[in-house]
């Protein structure tokens, strides 16, 4: 399993970093198989817009229009890129 | 010809249970699918032409790829493949109108079963209130089948739906409206032929399955052969050749869905009416998740649902009582003295009456956890504790279970069952029973009274002493949970992902309708199983009979005084005696048996009027043969500590047995928890003598 995204990347970081309030893509998911699926049902897909509203172990994000509580080890493995704000 | 059979499916918080009981009311039963522990619910409603109309409510999910048993059943009753369960004719797919991409997944791989579905647009009043305008008649094009839109908690569109379900032209969709990739569909047409050649599946779900098989081969394959074998080598070649190409096939597929169900979104949901700036869900998060303000919340709203089994309960537990005692006198006075007329009184009466007064706390602390759950506020709990959970080795998920223990462990145990991950649900199921439940409460009442030498105990040292001892229990859950997840059950950190609802007034309909649900599921479990353990219980100590004995001669002659003298050298290092030993033993059926075996042992008459009023001062001017007292401070703080620790619950034992499947499981939880209560109560009783105490 990575935390880290591969080498040649732009810059991204992990979604529990992601500041509150900031809006960002997601890049790539760096877990296992299983687990990359089933973020990926839910609505973590690659190049999906994620939101993060809090925390900073347990986070609370949006995505897919639906407000989501992860485990701060699920949002690890979770590389987003922030996206400027419109 | 039989009536037609629809499944309800959807995302959890979908408002699929409010609609299925909008629909059926109390034309309903909930059992259990056979070998596994998913609760199973079907009821009835009638067509627009008067038919009967059988509707079976499924497990929520988030996939047809199931991560848990539930999700499992799910999948299995929609393919066809439980025996006990016929597959259904059609499908209600329920979806969140406010969260439509999301719900879209899902309902894609229900469009794909091939089965006449009909989609609810449920939660209208939600997604007007969030500024989303949806063209209904533009999505039922797209997704080619009937789309009602629907308020299941006030009723809006429960006739639509019901003259759609009445519709006897009712068709699959006649194509989906997702695109499978190309690299992907070679792939899903060699399978469907295995599997058609095969011969165990459906022409309607050979797609569906063949998908399945593509994006959830492990889940499948941990699940057994449910599906022809012959498919899996076909799978796992094309899995090498994608795997060799670098190609993310699952990754494509779920893309694949989500960017049709977005494109479809773009087009039917009007969003330009959508406020900016912060929700009322958006506002109210703020501070219930808060990091101060979020602990002095749920702290508040705990202190007011246990303030309220307190206080609320007693007086629908005093009538309770009464009643018990009026019906004990009639059969009294009906019958003549003999072993009939006991085993009636003392074993059957005391037995059932002894659940039934309890059943005023269970119902209130239901009522609170369905309107928390309904509210979409124990989400926001699970979200809080997670992280505190985590340190445990659990999650969030955890939470919900363990906080149903308190009024009762046999639902909490059952409420696991939405635990993905079988090791954290069998961490779960072992530690909460120490969650103190109300059936401790008699006990606490009984020795608190006897530790406080005040004619009236002030609820607030009741209240802080039943705080200690509810906070030792919580601390020991824990304490065990950490244990067990670094030992026992070692595995890896669990990961929550936990939708959290907008919040929304809750269908109290729906809260009454599970109380009834609840209540009646503790009365048949626990009043069977404790009711012919109590007619042991009083054969145990009616027998052998001791002519012209005082009741307390009685027991002390009788077989489970015997045991009682038996275990009473395990137990004396404790400071308890023979006696108190009767009480535990008794008490193994229930807990609240102690109140009722004191009472009998020290000759107290429960029929008189606040008994514990004479019981507690027959306890303190209980002696031992060499007249020091028996019940001091000490000893009835160690008994309470006893049970927080002790597992004196038949009951429990028989839901961990059936929701574990094997008794392995009970045993260790009798065993370390026998344990536990031993070693606690014998440090506790030499602190308290090195501290002075007797």
């Amino acid at each position: 399993m990575s935390t880290n995204p591969p080498s040649d990347c732009p810059k991204t970081l992990p979604l529990c970093l992601l500041a509150p309030g900031v809006q960002a893509e997601i890049f790539s998911l760096g877990g296992k198989d299983a687990i990359n699926h089933r973020l990926r049902e839910l609505g973590f897909c690659e190049a999906a817009k994620v939101k993060k509203i809090s925390g900073r172990h347990t986070v609370m994000c949006e995505v897919c229009g639906t407000k989501l509580a992860i485990s701060a080890e699920l949002a690890q493995l979770i590389h987003v890129q922030p996206v400027a704000a419109a | 010809m039989s009536a037609p059979i629809f499944a309800f499916v959807g995302n959890p918080n979908c408002g699929k249970t409010t609609l299925f009981n909008a629909l059926t009311g109390l034309r309903q039963k909930v059992g259990n699918y056979p070998g596994v522990t998913v609760e199973k619910k079907e009821g009835e409603c009638f067509s627009q032409h008067g038919k009967r109309m059988r509707i079976v409510d499924l497990p929520g999910a988030y996939s047809l790829a199931a991560r848990s048993p539930d999700e499992a059943v799910m999948r299995d009753v929609l393919l066809g493949r439980r025996a006990d369960t016929p597959r259904p004719d059609r499908i209600v797919c329920i979806v969140d109108a406010a969260n439509l991409e999301r719900n879209l997944y899902f309902a894609s791989q229900i469009l794909d079963l091939g089965l006449p579905v009909i989609v609810v647009l449920n939660m209208m009043d939600q997604a007007e209130s969030a500024g989303l305008r949806i063209d209904v008649a533009a999505l039922s094009r797209r997704l080619g089948v009937p789309v009602i839109p629907c308020q299941a908690n006030s009723g809006t569109g429960l006739l639509e739906l019901r003259v759609a379900m009445s519709r006897a032209d009712l068709a699959p969709s006649p194509r989906p409206f997702w695109k499978l990739p190309a690299e992907l569909a070679p792939a899903v047409d060699e399978l469907v032929e295995v599997l058609r050649g095969s011969g165990r599946s459906a022409e309607a779900t050979l797609r569906a399955e063949a998908l399945l098989l593509l994006g959830d081969r492990e889940t499948l394959a941990a699940a057994g052969l449910l599906f022809a074998p012959e498919a899996l080598p076909v799978v796992e070649r094309w899995e090498q050749r994608w795997r060799s190409a670098g190609y993310d096939w699952k990754g494509a597929l779920v893309a694949a869905r989500y960017g049709a169900a977005r494109v479809i979104v773009h087009e039917v949901v009007n969003a330009s009416k959508v406020r900016s700036g912060p929700s009322l869900t958006d506002r109210i998060d703020a501070v219930v998740v808060h990091p101060v303000w979020g602990w002095v919340t749920l702290a508040a709203v705990l202190a007011t649902v246990f303030l309220s089994i307190f206080t609320l309960a007693e007086y629908p537990m005093n009538w309770i009582d009464s009643g018990v005692a009026w019906l004990a006198d009639t059969v009294r006075g009906a019958l003549q003295p003999g072993d009939l007329r006991d085993l009636l009184t003392d074993g059957v009466i005391a037995g059932v009456g002894g659940i039934v007064i309890f059943l005023p706390q269970i119902l209130i602390l239901f009522f609170f956890i369905g309107l928390l759950e309904q509210t979409g506020y124990m989400a926001r709990a699970a979200f809080l504790m997670d992280r505190w959970m985590g340190r445990v080795g659990l999650d969030g998920k955890s939470f919900i279970p363990l906080l149903g223990s308190y009024a009762c462990a046999i639902p909490g145990i059952m409420a696991t069952r939405t635990i993905e991950s079988h090791r954290d649900r069998l961490v779960t199921i072992l530690v909460a029973p120490l969650m103190t439940c109300s059936a401790r409460l008699p006990v606490y009442l009984l020795l608190i009274a006897a530790i406080v030498p005040a004619e009236q105990v002030p609820v607030f040292t009741k209240v802080g002493l039943m705080f200690t001892m509810f906070a030792l229990g919580t601390g020991g859950a824990f304490f065990f949970a950490w244990l067990f997840k670094r030992t026992l059950l070692r595995g890896e950190q669990p990961m929550m992902i936990l939708e959290l609802p907008t919040y929304h007034i809750p269908s109290l309909r729906s809260v009454g309708l599970h109380m009834l649900e609840r209540a009646s599921l503790f009365l048949r479990k626990a009043g069977t199983v404790i009711l012919a353990i109590s007619i042991v219980l009083w054969a145990l100590t009616s027998f052998p009979r001791t002519e012209e004995a005082t009741p307390a001669e009685q027991i002390a002659n009788s077989y489970a005084g015997h045991l009682g003298h038996a275990i009473e050298p395990v137990i004396e290092p404790l400071g308890f005696n023979w006696q108190i030993g009767v009480g535990l033993i008794t008490s193994f059926a229930a807990r609240e048996v102690f109140v009722s075996s004191m009472a009998v042992i020290f000759n107290v008459d429960e029929n008189e009027e606040d008994a514990t009023v004479p019981l507690r001062q027959a306890l303190l001017e209980a002696r031992w043969p060499d007249g020091r007292a028996l019940f001091t401070p000490l000893v009835c703080f160690t008994l309470m500590v006893f049970y927080v620790f002790a597992l004196q619950c038949v009951s429990t034992i028989v839901v961990v047995r059936r929701e574990t499947g094997s008794w392995k499981w009970p045993l260790v939880q009798i065993g370390y928890m026998t344990a536990t209560a031993w070693i606690a109560c014998f440090a506790v009783r030499q602190v308290g003598l090195a501290l002075g105490f007797s």
